[in-house]
């Protein structure tokens, strides 16, 4: 509405807060928290309560809060704080023991003897800082200094002093110290029990919550725009909510406004609704949501990732051994997780507590593909690869990597095609479900020119014999490649126009070769961390699985840098391999999360 | 020419080089880091993928050292030296190319993403692309070793 204005000018008016009412919110606020600062309270940890929500204009709201901010008994409580802390300082300082005083009683009103209490005390500490009692090596330097000049004795004159003021005068300071504490105790008492502390607090918090809510329904008015009698304003509205909302503003304005609901025009941008993940999720949640969040209507990777992206890491980091301690240390960081506060420990702790699922989600992948390529604390041979099977020319499983690399490799490419089909697959869902139908046939097209690549692949036994593509496979060639890219092609051309088409089918072909070779490196960072821990297996002389009792220290400390160094290249690796090779199919992270109006 | 010295020379280009460009990126990589580290501490976790794939590019050189060491007693002609030299020019040329790509598009990304959050997912690839660089060489590198 606010982007009509110039078009609707004369007429319509943005709505306008008086800044006055912003500042005296945020005044308010900043007062209400001081005030529970003094009484040494943080609000965030009292029980929240509902607080009824008024039609009362905001400036009577406010005057009324700071009517009643006013008459709490704040005040007096702070200055009893200040004063026992103040008192509880000197004593420490004096070193004075604590022992029994007499009962006291406060024989006057309590404003009253708080005040005798502090000129009381200011007096006792300008007597104590004057006669040494505090800083007694101040004391002795005066002294020196008024010898030197009036060449009097320095030790007369300190045994003089240290007999009259310090042993003579300390008992009574400290006696007397003790029974201020007492009075100012019993001042707080007799405060609380007149107005009953715990209300106070309950008021603080629910004044607190008033000016808040205050607060923020000002701040949304900033966006209405009106004119003579009339205010009107936007918002979206989740479907299911349409009609709810609707009734709302009707009860609310009583009949005296109209509701229409416009659904978004095709090409606006929709914020999306996120739905929150299980506790489990939520360290996959924010790889995905760094990068960027779904559009409306998108499918939400998240819980397809938590499968996914353990599969990878486990392949790159294939090790049973070190699988096991990923797994062992999720299980601690999650059970630390629930009795430490997140917000009470620095930032790379809370990285590592939110994940503690997510590292027994690696570890158990890890462990895995630690059978599947028998590793353990490296290539030990304690292990042997077991075999998973054979599709064509591709093993899985059943092969030591640094022995046979090129079996990883093609391994590797196995996986990053079939990644890569299931985000083509997503892309596939997604245009459907915008009712782009004729956008869907493109990522079909893509799939099968994936795949047929990989078959032309494998049948002509890698592409070193790619003059053979041409001569006895050129049928092949033809159905396999050129075919789906015409397609695409001409799906686009008919969809966005010629040119677009002829760029978007260059740019397939081209990553469809790129993307691929991109997953090679779950064999190169594979064989890196093999190759790593093999160094040490021959530091430490491990031979055919037998670790010798003198080998575990080093191990140990090969492990620890392995699983640092490498867990965090393999980590970034794997996060690369799903924000660019697998998001750049279907998830463009550029939507808006859906975030509704409400009272915090 | 000795086919041992010949085969040591491709080893110290394979590790020496790409530590070099390892070296380069995160120090740009790592400066322009820290400096945002300061304004915005919350980006720094998904901005620290620049000098990773920093260091992953040392990595490579790594491998390829590695395995070059490890067939160092199968090379006895000049054909197996010569290509051992070569698989670690190859590897060094690679990782230099894409150093000096995640160092410039690296401090960029980072400068950019500080300045406007939401740009990140498409200024990324400016330096994923560079980092696949070093991977291409890597492959061809490994392909040459296992001929030997």
């Amino acid at each position: 509405m606010r982007d009509k204005l110039e078009e609707w000018n004369g007429i319509l008016a943005s709505q306008v807060v008086s800044t006055e009412v912003l500042t005296k919110c945020s005044d308010l606020l900043s007062k209400i928290d001081a005030s529970f600062e003094n009484l040494g309270l943080k609000h965030e940890e009292l029980p929240s309560k509902e607080v009824p929500i008024t039609k009362d204009p905001i400036e009577e709201v406010l005057a009324k809060v700071e009517q009643n901010l006013a008459e709490l008994p704040v005040e007096a409580i702070t200055k009893c704080s200040a004063l026992t802390s103040r008192i509880t300082q000197l004593i420490e300082i004096l070193g004075v023991k604590p022992e029994e005083t007499k009962e006291v009683i406060l024989k006057k009103p309590v404003e009253e003897s708080l005040a005798e209490i502090e000129y009381e005390l200011s007096e006792i500490e300008k007597t104590a800082e004057t006669t040494g009692l505090i800083d007694r090596q101040a004391m002795v330097d005066r002294i020196k200094t008024v010898a030197a000049r009036e060449e009097i004795d320095v030790h007369k004159k300190l045994a003089e002093f240290a007999r009259v003021h310090i042993l003579e005068g300390k008992p009574f300071f400290a006696k007397r110290l003790l029974t201020l504490k007492k009075l100012v105790e019993k001042a707080r008492e007799s405060i609380e029990a007149e107005t009953k502390l715990g209300k106070t607090y309950e008021s603080l918090l629910t004044l607190r919550k008033i000016v808040e809510i205050e607060k923020q329904v000002a701040e949304e008015q900033k966006k209405f725009v009106r004119s003579a009698k009339t205010i009107y304003f936007e918002a979206w509205v989740p479907e299911y909510n349409v009609k709810e909302a609707t009734e709302r503003i009707m009860q609310v304005t009583g009949g005296t406004s109209i509701v229409t609901d416009e659904p978004p025009a095709p090409d606006e941008k929709v914020p999306a609704i996120l739905k929150p993940v299980p506790s489990y999720l939520i360290a996959f949640e924010k790889l995905v949501y760094s990068f960027g969040f779904p559009s409306s209507g998108d499918i939400n990777p998240i819980r397809v990732l938590a499968i996914t992206f353990p599969i990878l890491f486990g392949i790159m980091f294939a090790d049973v051994g070190q699988g096991a301690i990923f797994v062992i240390m999720g299980i601690i960081l999650t059970l630390l997780r629930r009795r430490v506060k997140l917000e009470e420990v620095g930032d790379i702790i809370q990285y590592l507590l939110i994940s503690g699922e997510m590292f027994v989600f690696l570890g158990i992948s890890a462990i895995f593909f630690g059978f599947v390529f028998g590793e353990f604390f490296g290539p030990s041979g304690l292990i042997h690869p077991i075999s998973l099977g054979k599709i064509g020319p591709f093993y899985i499983g059943g092969f030591e990597p640094t022995h046979e690399p090129m079996k990883m490799l093609k391994f590797a490419i196995l996986v990053g095609a079939i990644h890569i089909s299931l985000g083509l697959v997503f892309r596939f869902i997604n245009e459907i479900r915008h009712k782009h139908y004729k956008l869907s046939p493109i990522p079909i097209c893509w799939l099968w020119l994936l795949i047929g690549s990989l078959y032309m692949w494998a049948y002509w036994r890698g592409i070193s014999n790619i003059s053979k593509w041409f001569a006895d496979g050129s049928l092949m060639l033809a159905g396999l490649i050129i075919l789906p890219l015409a397609l695409i092609l001409v799906f686009t051309g008919i969809a966005e126009g010629f040119m677009e088409g002829v760029g978007f089918s260059v740019e397939v072909f081209a990553e469809t070769l790129s993307h691929s070779m991109s997953y090679s490196r779950l064999m190169a960072l594979g064989l890196i961390h093999s190759a790593m821990n093999y160094l040490f297996l021959v530091l430490a002389g491990v031979e055919h699985g037998h670790f010798p009792l003198e080998s575990i220290p080093l191990i140990a400390i090969g492990t620890i840098l392995v699983m640092i160094i490498e867990g965090l290249v393999v980590f970034v690796h794997t996060l690369r391999l799903h924000w660019v090779e697998w998001f750049s199919k279907f998830h463009t992270g550029e939507g808006i999360p859906f975030k509704p109006f409400k009272h915090t | 020419m000795d086919p041992i010295f010949i085969s040591l020379m491709g080893i110290a280009l394979a590790i020496g080089v790409p530590i070099i460009s390892a070296a380069i990126t995160i120090i740009t990589c790592g400066s322009a880091l820290a400096g945002v580290g300061t304004e915005k501490p919350e980006l720094l976790s998904k901005l620290i993928i620049t000098v990773v794939l920093g260091e992953a590019l040392a990595i490579y050189g790594l491998l390829i050292a590695f395995m070059l060491l490890s067939k160092l007693s199968d090379i006895t002609t000049m054909e197996a030296a010569n290509k051992a030299l070569i698989s670690g020019v190859i590897i060094a040329v690679a990782t230099i190319s894409a150093g000096a790509g995640i160092s410039y598009n690296g401090s960029s990304l980072i400068g950019a993403t500080a300045e406007r959050p939401e740009t990140f997912s498409s200024n990324v690839i400016g330096v994923v692309l560079s980092e696949a660089l070093a991977i291409y060489g890597l492959l061809i590198a490994f392909m040459i070793i296992g001929q030997i």
